[in-house]
């Protein structure tokens, strides 16, 4: 295998983990607040946050591009220069993934039976015991097969990646881009290769999803 | 414990009333029955006593909602020993449980347990938190109609000995005859309260009476020395409210209308003739539909039917004894 492919698998892997682990923090707090709430202007934050769905990744990757870039607000905001680096991509990723974790989160808050929350309240337990011992037990298959969904959705990605990152060899070329790259050097068996390891990859991910998802309708079916 | 209560969203209610031992609540669905139970809970915003402004982890009350809501991730003991502090949890919760009959079971999910059995670790997980009252929402709807009464019996009786006043919310009239006080709901307050003998033998409006299971009931206006319910006069004692010419409601249960044996001297009053339309078994009694100057609804326990042989079709005499015959105030336009 050319040592090349294991550099951007490599890379792949690293910025989905991280993206993945930030839309944890980040979307658990968002999905509560979604699944929960109500606020002035909810419906149109979550339609903002549904946006990557539709947009053409290009036109993300664009917007994304001209944010991250040494004249753009995030360079005046932070100083910080990220377009065509490791964290550009991985700034990419969380908001190309959120609707994806964002979406899932909330089901799994919402397959929450309510009464179950209400009566731990009467019992006189605090916030934090009730999050240890009765939502997180009960949510996490749902919160994990979400995360999962979002690290197979990154790996995966490729217009936005393309526009933010660029194909910078063991910089911000990133596996799919990589195979990309080969088939327009017409290195049809290497690309075969990697688009192999891939397909496998991204079919563990998604039956770990599916075998998590139906351990969250378990205990709904038996209460 | 007098209990004070305003709530405004998501039903409008004012409820003043008492809650002395076993308590019962009854009323329609949609009255606002678990509304008021979720608001003593602090689970649904309210003004008033007791507790009025506490957030629910600050209420010493236990609620047992309707579906009990018991953690299925959790062992019986787990469930018992969440509300616990401190150490020896384990040890504490199984004495709990041994305070309900259920130490056998203390290591079986809930989905393992029969409604009952769910029901006490319920009350043992609610009796870990200490309370002062407790608060149950219809009680009876997770139980098999068969076993009910005896499950229904046997939950009351853990309550009394445990001595916390409990609040029952119920349309079961069923429930109302373990009470050791009754109130009756209508849309938006209390109807009426009392100890339950006093309230299923004289109920102070219509509605409580048809809630009470009076199956007949009627509109009258009030005459000399009775009633008349249509052109048909009744005699029975007059309460001290009521003045000739004025409308009321009259209710009779079903099981007090009294058939006439033709081989007897008549009761002096009330006899009226007419034909049983119907008559068919319900449980171990007859119930029988009367057509005559009033249409009447009855109950015959199965000794009278051995004894009398009725059939649908024959000419019957009924009788209404001014004792059992039960005048409320209200007029004919609040159609129950």
């Amino acid at each position: 295998m050319d040592p090349l492919f294991w550099t951007a698998l490599r890379l792949s892997l690293e910025v989905a983990l991280l993206a993945s682990l930030i839309l944890l923090l980040l979307g658990i707090p968002l999905a509560w607040l979604m699944a929960f709430h109500r606020f002035p202007g909810k419906s149109l934050l979550e339609a903002i946050f549904l946006l990557p769905l539709v947009l053409p990744p290009t036109v993300l990757g664009f917007y994304l591009l001209l944010f991250l870039s040494p004249e753009g607000p995030w360079h005046k905001l932070t100083g910080l220069s990220w377009a065509f680096r490791f964290e550009g991509l991985v700034f990419a990723s969380v908001l190309f993934s959120l609707p994806f974790a964002l979406t899932a989160y909330r089901e799994a808050f919402l397959s929450l039976d309510r009464n179950l929350l209400e009566v731990a309240r009467t019992l006189g337990v605090g916030k934090a015991k009730i999050w240890t011992r009765v939502v997180l037990p009960l949510v996490w298959p749902g919160l994990l097969s979400g995360t999962l969904l979002a690290f197979a959705h990154t790996l995966g990605e490729f217009g936005v990646v393309l526009m933010v990152g660029g194909s910078i060899p063991g910089k911000t070329q990133m596996v799919s881009i990589y195979i990309y790259d080969l088939v327009q050097a017409l290195r049809f068996a290497d690309a075969a290769k990697a688009a192999l390891v891939l397909l496998g990859l991204s079919l563990a991910l998604l039956v770990a999803v599916r075998s998590l998802e139906a351990k969250g309708r378990a205990w709904k079916s038996i209460t | 414990m007098e209990v004070h209560y305003l709530i405004r969203k998501p039903i409008l209610l004012e409820a003043c009333f008492h809650i002395q031992g076993f308590t019962v609540l009854l009323g329609e669905s949609g009255v606002g029955k678990t509304t008021l139970l979720r608001a003593l809970a602090g689970l649904v915003p309210a003004e008033g006593r007791p507790y009025g402004g506490l957030p629910p982890e600050r209420r010493p009350v236990g609620y047992l909602p309707q579906d009990l809501a018991l953690f299925p991730h959790m062992t019986a003991w787990e469930n018992v020993a969440f509300p616990l502090k401190g150490g020896n949890l384990k040890e504490r919760a199984l004495a709990l449980l041994q305070r309900v009959g259920l130490l056998d079971h203390a290591h079986k999910r809930p989905h393992q347990l029969s409604g009952g059995q769910r029901q006490r670790v319920a009350l043992a997980r609610a009796l870990a938190r200490s309370p002062e009252l407790l608060l149950l929402d219809e009680p009876t709807s997770a139980l098999d109609p068969l076993t009910k009464d005896r499950i229904l019996g046997e939950l009351v009786n853990l309550i009394r000995q445990e001595g916390i006043p409990a609040l029952a919310v119920s349309h079961d009239p069923a429930l109302a005859r373990m009470a050791d006080w009754l109130l009756v709901m209508g849309r938006g307050r209390i109807l009426q309260e009392g100890p339950p003998e006093e309230v299923l033998a004289s109920p102070k409006e219509v509605e409580v009476a048809r809630l009470l299971g009076y199956e007949n009931l009627f509109p009258v206006r009030i005459g000399e020395g009775g009633v008349w319910l249509g052109q048909v006069h009744l005699h029975l004692p007059l309460p001290p409210w009521a003045r000739p010419g004025q409308e009321a409601w009259l209710g009779v249960r079903a099981e007090e209308v009294i058939v006439v044996r033709e081989d007897r001297p008549p009761p002096p009053q009330n006899v009226l003739e007419g034909v049983l339309a119907s008559l068919y078994p319900e449980g171990l009694a007859y119930r029988g539909h009367f057509q005559g100057p009033v249409a009447l609804s009855l109950l015959l326990p199965r000794h009278v039917q051995e004894r009398l042989r009725l059939h649908p079709g024959q000419r019957l005499r009924v009788a209404l004894k001014p004792h059992y015959l039960h005048l409320m105030p209200g007029q004919a336009e609040e159609v129950p």
